[in-house]
């Protein structure tokens, strides 16, 4: 019940009444009870001008009138945020110790006291260590019991590692790859700063490490007999090789080869490796690459991003508070790997970025590449390096799962090397059984020509009828897991564009689309764009190159 | 025998849908089921909503027991985070599984490391037995006598190749999406069908029967799972530049016949001989 009915008093009264009413509930109902009653105008404008008053007072509160045991710890955040005055920061704390007391909101308002009148010298406020028992007393916390977490905070990190694969004995050309980009980011990384003409998406320079010393490109090589291959990294870039050979080591086996990469980052006790862990590993993107990675980044505590399409190294400004500890605040964070990767959708890319975070380093920062991604650079033979053996004892338990065969699996299609390829998209989903038979007549058409496939034709749970079944396989993809061709003539059929696709035919000499969206991402790789149905636009040109005379014919016509 | 399911459907941005991937490990899940009896649990980690995914699941291989870990801590997990909340689900679980499947990516443009990575966290457990990881599975035969799992499993490099691998049970298996399941004698394919006829009854309350777990059930601090746990963030999305192969097309319709000709020309010279 309210106070004061309006319909018992006069107008006049009203006013100076209204002045002592804080509360917009008992406003409201002061304004349902003279609308049910006397229902006078210039009462209810009076009782909302004051209701407005109130809930305009709201929004914008006092920080040195507001009673802080009605704000959250969130509330007090954003309401510091925009105080300069530190006599009223000053006030709020006070206050904030006499009423409610709480951590949260004291440490808001201490690191905004901190940082309006200047700190330290301008140093960030370290964020208080709390230990997890009495930040949930509600839980046991095993999670600092289990191993998982190494927990480790303000250690070294130098030095960028790159586990180069082997296949049969040789390097991979990613291998090769990645230990030339290693090469190129940190001979960057190592320049003078004052010479740094950097732009946004290649590495800074620093001059080495924070003492001025340069940093190293360290090659990994795990296998059996493969002290020839470490030599080859040196030469393709390494500054220093090591490698470990095991005869059980021939073909690659997760557990030996994580506990070895791991030993050999993080607890191999060696002279130059004078860190805690490295501060950048870069693996290659493949089948037991991307394993590995996962593997190794977990027991280094660590994380990691895959399929990465391009690498540098550049200072980054964080305001995640996963990351900064602080709400609200940012932080720069310096010698970040930035890690850009197509999304899954093809057309957008995200940069991944593995950050330290307040009493947890989250080092070494780690990136798998997609092979074909770097240039493959001319291995340079006289380049100084050293190779180091890695020589520990490899525990029987570590190879419980045996490799019993191993078969090289038939190549398939080879796309590579003919005049023309037909490729067929989405495009083809009215009729998919009808929009393979359109593609295989128009390849039989062309004197060389071949038939190639989107990932989403493959993807696609499309029925097909038997007799074109045997065309629809992986073995035809083209793109970036399947294959990459740049013939003289590419025809891409009902294809959008992604980039998944167009990295594997971008450099072909010719590329006729033909899509029925009047925009596809494909357009920018065409020199014809043939806005249409590629039912009704396949067959017209089959049977143009089969009629060769008709068209001659046209032309001919044209010509007059 | 009971076998887990790991359904990884972390990060999903339609709930309501199954990641392909993830129907791939479950087919793998059920031919082992029917083949060698033994019972699947479906674990996911996700939104309330996936409660959902969890019982079409359940149609799909004629699931046993559904897990949800969900809650707002896990949420915006990167794989380290996903991993550990998933390897304690499994910890939590009443009987320890003598296989768990993997799906090997999510569909949304996830890694491929949530897999390996739950083998990770799993195997540096005391509480569980050491877990072998077998990744890119294409077949699988399980042998209950020997107490043995034999699989194929693809590797690519420069060449391609397919190796076969033995091991003890138990085992942790991500299934590659080129995984075929197979069912070669009469008696498997009538208890598929059994399988299926039981399935269908449940389907109704399947929902209802998800067990959800969140951070607290699982004992798991806060500041080592979802966002605060991740070591990775995004830090921004662009669109992708245009690559060196970029063009400006000449635009036409079917109707334009000048348009068609010159595509015709440009086609002509590699046309098949008479």
């Amino acid at each position: 019940m309210v106070e004061i009915d309006p319909t018992e008093h006069e107008i006049a009264d009203l006013g100076p009444m209204l002045k002592d009413v804080d509360d917009p509930d008992e406003l409201r109902e002061m304004l349902e009870l003279e609308e049910g009653g006397e229902d006078r105008a210039p009462v209810k404008t009076l009782i909302e001008d004051r209701l407005e008053k109130l809930e305009g007072d709201e929004e914008d509160v006092d920080p040195a009138s507001v009673d802080l045991t009605d704000l959250t710890i969130a509330e007090i955040a954003n309401m510091v945020r925009d105080v300069e005055d530190a006599d009223v920061l000053e006030d709020l704390l006070e206050r904030e110790k006499d009423g409610k007391d709480r951590k949260g909101a004291k440490s808001q308002i201490e690191s905004r006291i901190e940082s309006v009148t200047g700190g330290d010298e301008d140093e960030t406020v370290e964020v208080e260590y709390v230990p997890p028992e009495e930040k949930y007393p509600e839980l046991d916390h095993p999670t600092e019991d289990k191993r998982y977490v190494e927990g480790v905070s303000g250690e070294t990190y130098r030095d960028m590692w790159v586990y180069c694969e082997t296949q049969h004995g040789e390097l991979l050309d990613v291998s090769k790859e990645m230990l030339g980009k290693a090469r190129q980011m940190m001979d960057d990384y190592n320049a003078d700063p004052d010479s740094d003409s950097s732009d946004d998406e290649s590495t800074s320079s620093y001059g080495g490490d924070e003492d001025g010393n340069p940093e190293e490109v360290i090659a990994v090589v795990i296998g059996d007999d493969v002290e020839e291959l470490a030599e080859q990294a040196v030469a393709y870039g390494a500054d220093r090789a090591v490698f470990h050979d095991d005869d059980r080591l021939e073909r690659f086996r997760h557990k030996p080869y994580t506990e070895i990469m791991c030993h050999m980052a993080r607890d191999w006790d060696v002279e130059w490796r004078d860190y805690h862990e490295p501060r950048y590993t870069i693996f290659p993107a493949t089948d037991n690459g991307r394993d590995l990675s996962a593997l190794v980044q977990g027991e280094l505590d660590s994380g990691l991003a895959s399929d990465c399409s391009d690498l540098y190294i550049q200072d980054a400004m964080i305001s995640n508070p996963a990351k900064t500890g602080t709400p609200g605040d940012s932080k720069e964070f310096d010698r970040i790997l930035h890690m850009p990767r197509p999304d899954f959708s093809g057309f957008e890319y995200s940069t991944i970025l593995c950050i330290d975070k307040p009493h947890r380093d989250f080092h070494p920062q780690g990136a798998s590449v997609i092979p074909g991604t770097f240039d493959l650079q001319e291995p340079d033979e006289g380049r100084e390096g050293e190779v180091v053996e890695h020589d520990i004892d490899l525990p029987e338990e570590w190879f419980m799962t045996e490799i019993t065969d191993a078969d090289q699996l038939e190549e398939g299609v080879d796309l590579t090397g003919y005049e023309v390829v037909v490729a067929l998209g989405r495009g083809i989903g009215r009729d998919p059984t009808e929009g393979i038979e359109l593609g295989v007549d128009l390849v039989d058409a062309f004197e060389d020509a071949e038939l190639g496939l989107s990932r989403g034709v493959i993807t696609a749970s499309y029925q097909f009828g038997s007799h074109v079944e045997q065309y629809v396989a992986e073995e035809r993809q083209i793109g970036e897991s399947g294959q990459v061709v740049e013939p003289d003539l590419y025809i891409a059929a009902g294809i959008s564009g992604a980039v998944q696709h167009t990295v594997g035919m971008e450099d072909s000499d010719t590329v006729i689309s033909i899509n029925t969206d009047a925009d596809a991402d494909i357009k920018d790789f065409s020199d014809y764009y043939i806005q249409g149905d590629l039912f009704e636009v396949l067959p017209r040109l089959t049977d143009a190159l089969a009629e060769g005379d008709l068209a001659a014919a046209v032309q001919e016509a044209s010509d007059d | 025998m009971s076998f887990d399911e790991d359904g990884h459907l972390e990060r999903g941005k339609t709930p309501t849908v199954m990641n392909p991937n993830d129907k791939v490990a479950l087919r793998a899940a059920l031919q082992t089921k029917v083949r060698h009896g033994g019972s699947v649990d479906l674990a996911s980690m996700g939104p309330p909503g996936y409660k959902e995914v969890l019982a079409e699941g359940m149609e799909d291989v004629y699931a046993d027991d559904l897990y949800l870990f969900s809650d707002r801590e896990m949420g915006a997990a990167d794989t380290w985070a996903t991993a550990m909340t998933v390897a304690t689900g499994i910890d939590k679980m009443e009987e320890t599984p003598d296989l768990i499947f993997a799906g090997f990516k999510t569909a949304d443009g996830e890694t491929g490391h949530t897999g390996p990575q739950t083998n990770w966290c799993l195997n540096i457990n005391e509480n569980l037995p050491d877990y072998p990881l077998i990744t890119h599975v294409v077949a699988i035969d399980v042998d209950e006598d020997e107490g043995t799992v034999r699989v194929k499993r693809l590797v690519e490099g420069d060449v391609s190749e397919i190796e076969t691998v033995e091991v003890d049970l138990p085992a942790f298996v991500v299934t590659d999406p080129e995984f075929e399941p197979s069912y070669r004698k009469a008696e498997h394919r009538l208890r598929y069908k059994d399988f299926r006829e039981d399935a269908r009854e449940r389907a109704e309350t399947a929902e209802d029967e998800v067990t959800v777990w969140n951070h607290e059930d699982l004992n798991l601090d806060p500041d080592f799972i979802g966002l605060d746990g991740s070591p990775t963030i995004v830090s921004g999305v662009d669109p992708i530049p245009k690559g060196e192969g970029a063009r400006e097309a000449t635009e036409l319709t079917p109707d334009d016949e000048e348009g068609m000709e010159q595509v015709f020309e440009e086609m002509q010279p590699f046309a098949a001989g008479d």
